[in-house]
């Protein structure tokens, strides 16, 4: 066991605000580094140490394996957490890591290279006798054998960049006329997303859920699961509400998904916390998606259910601490939703939505925790991920947490730009999620609908706007009426001087 | 103050009358007694019928845009214009549903399904916080729906009545 001196946080946003706060519990001083574009960030606020990596671009700043490197010797971090996205499930850099004697919090690089690269990780959880979706274990070139291996798998199914993950270079193609198109796109969509244009072929599951295990797995062998997440509320592919327990999974189910995680993570020699995705049809069948090397967004969940501290755990994990419980001693107890707050307009097919935070108040009470990347006058731009915040309410049960959930959003107030604030204060009102009774379509298929035709609640929308306006040009007109009179005439109450209820 | 207030394509008149935390709003016709207090400079507190809201407001070149728990809804407000109706910025498509803006009891219902109704007509006549409102239709067309009678009592945001 070597305990880490200095801790480098190689990312950005909530995510790098997330594990310098793992790190300062610990003891250990942090570095941040930061592009162009992030000199006000928030985790270079809150880190000890900051130092520029270069211009806005990713590839300039937060995806330059040597400039981050570089920074490591110079700041003296004998450590590196990546996070999520960038650099985290890149092989070269945990090699670089590797070779430059600093300690990668993560897998070995041969490990990120193989569960990396999809259809290596297909091979390997077969090995492992994990299931996978029906489909193809090597990756298929060319018009021709991408059709001949559609016609064995049948219609519909998807079309997946072997390099891929995040939702980039994925197609759904409904019938053979589509498929070429589709293929089309998706090689270009992955070799502008990945460097890397080669695809796979999966059969499509319909009404699936998306569920999957996190996994945390030791130096020396061992390896345990902390349950499941149910991550099926997405939009355009991507998830944004996360939940654990899933209210769809049974206690066999459960146990029968742990069991193959646990299995494929010991024969695969991972080290570091992990998470396997799974689709499960409607006959509860589970098939391996493939899996994260890596901190998962919307690891908090796990957390307030198990009551470990998955960031923490990577650390002790990779300074070579033996994994401090069995599975036995493992329990979810209670459950926990999370909701994320990007900055996109709900009401335009999600479209980001840069601009300058205004205004936030933050929700507070029981069992609410905020996980936030951003602060009042910052400036969300365009260059990067338009998460601001991971909202999580923990509650005795799922209507308990959907209840505290509910309210948190309700007291949540970002103003300045868009976000899906009110959008995911209306799916938590949906029947359909209230009675956990979704799947992988619902936002598109079902919310989307019921949704359209809303009733807003212009009423009071335009009560706020007029008597704001009626006061403006009441003072205005004051204003006036004092400088005319030179005396001290009516004036509107100016909140900032208020002796009021402040 | 009157205003002409232009949200979801619907351009409605509004008065506002008051000051000082105090106010009654009327939307075309329909009395809301408001108690304001602004809580900083970019948002309000509204009780509306006993009902307490927080409004964020975001102040954009021709009115607000206004951000609720559940939505966030563009109010473009004007000074209001001459004569008695605002001319709406674009005509209104599509059936209009016209719900209960609080809680209370039906006094009078002025129209039958199937008549012919401008826009601006009175619909229903409703009691609520001591005060008689006329429940105006925002659209000109037929009454497809009429699905209350007079005397019964409604929860907020039931629908009355729908205009297509």
């Amino acid at each position: 066991m070597r305990p880490f001196k200095k801790v480098l946080i190689a990312n950005r946003g909530e995510i790098a605000v997330r594990i310098i706060r793992a790190c300062r519990e610990m003891g250990l001083p942090t570095v941040a580094v930061y592009s162009e574009a992030d000199r006000a960030s928030l985790h270079v606020r809150r880190a000890d140490e900051a130092y520029l990596l270069g211009p806005a671009p990713s590839t300039e700043s937060y995806l330059h394996i040597d400039r981050v490197i570089d920074v490591a010797r110079r700041s003296g971090a004998d450590a590196v957490h990546p996070g999520y996205g960038f650099l985290a499930e890149k092989a070269d850099f945990a090699a670089a890591c590797e070779l430059a004697g600093i300690a990668f919090i993560g897998p070995k690089s041969e490990t990120i290279a193989l569960m990396g690269e999809k259809t290596s990780a297909r091979r390997a959880a077969t090995a492992a006798g994990v299931p996978v979706v029906p489909g193809t274990l090597e990756p298929v070139e060319g018009a021709l054998a991408i059709r001949a291996e559609a016609e064995r798998i049948g219609f519909p199914l998807m079309l997946k960049a072997a390099a891929g993950g995040g939702g980039k270079g994925l197609r759904l193609v409904k019938s053979p006329a589509e498929l070429e198109q589709a293929a089309d796109r998706a090689r270009s969509e992955a070799q502008n997303a990945f460097g890397d244009q080669s695809l796979y072929l999966e059969k499509a599951i319909t009404h699936a859920r998306h569920i999957e295990i996190q996994v945390l797995a030791d130096h020396h062998g061992d390896a345990v699961h902390l349950f499941e997440r149910e991550c099926s509320i997405q939009r355009r592919h991507q998830k944004i509400i996360e939940e654990s327990p899933s209210p769809f999974v049974t206690p066999e189910l459960r146990d029968r998904m742990g069991r193959a995680a646990v299995a494929l993570v010991k024969k695969i020699g991972y080290r570091n916390a992990g998470t396997l995705e799974f689709l499960v049809d409607e006959a509860r069948t589970p098939y391996f998606l493939e899996m994260n090397t890596r901190i998962q967004v919307e690891h908090p969940v796990t957390e307030m259910v198990t009551g470990e501290d998955l960031v923490k755990l990577q650390i002790r994990i990779a300074q070579g601490e033996p994994l401090p419980f069995r599975q036995d001693a493992l329990t979810q107890r209670g459950h926990a939703i999370e909701c994320r707050i990007y900055a996109e307009d709900p009401d335009r097919n999600f479209l980001p939505s840069p601009g300058r935070i205004l205004a936030l108040r933050v929700p507070g009470g029981p069992g609410i925790r905020d996980d936030s990347g951003v602060y009042e006058g910052y400036e969300v731009g365009v260059q990067y991920d338009s998460l601001l915040s991971k909202l999580v309410a923990y509650g005795f049960n799922r209507g308990d947490a959907i209840l505290r959930m509910r309210r948190a959003l309700d007291e949540y107030k970002i103003l300045g730009l868009k976000t899906t604030l009110p959008f995911l204060d209306r799916v938590l009102h949906h029947p359909s999620f209230e009675a956990g009774d979704f799947d992988t379509g619902f936002v598109e298929k079902v919310f989307a609908q019921s949704d359209r035709d809303r009733e807003r609640p212009w009423d009071v929308a335009v009560a706020a706007a007029a008597i704001r306006a009626h006061n403006d040009r009441l003072q205005a007109r004051g204003a006036g009426e004092v400088a005319a009179a030179g005396s001290s005439g009516w004036q509107r109450r100016d909140w900032r001087r208020s002796e009021g209820p402040f | 103050m009157l205003f002409d207030a232009t949200v979801d394509g619907r351009t409605l008149r509004v008065e506002v009358r008051g000051r000082d935390g105090r106010y009654v709003v009327t939307l075309d016709g329909r009395a809301l007694e408001v108690d304001h207090q602004e809580t900083g400079p970019h948002f309000a507190s509204l009780i509306i019928g006993g009902r307490s809201y927080e409004a964020g407001l975001e102040k954009r070149p021709d009115g607000y845009n206004v951000v609720l728990a559940e939505d966030v809804l563009y109010v473009e407000i004007r000074g209001a214009s001459q004569g008695a109706a605002a001319a709406p910025r674009k005509a209104a498509t599509g059936p209009a549903r016209v719900v209960a803006p609080m809680p209370g009891r039906l006094v009078r219902v002025l129209v039958q399904p199937g008549q012919q109704v401008e826009a601006g007509e009175g619909l229903l006549v409703m009691e609520a916080m001591k005060m008689e409102n006329e429940l105006r239709s925002p659209r000109a067309g037929r009454v497809a729906e009429l699905l209350v009678r007079e005397g019964q009592t409604v929860e907020t945001a039931a629908l009355l009545v729908v205009v297509e």
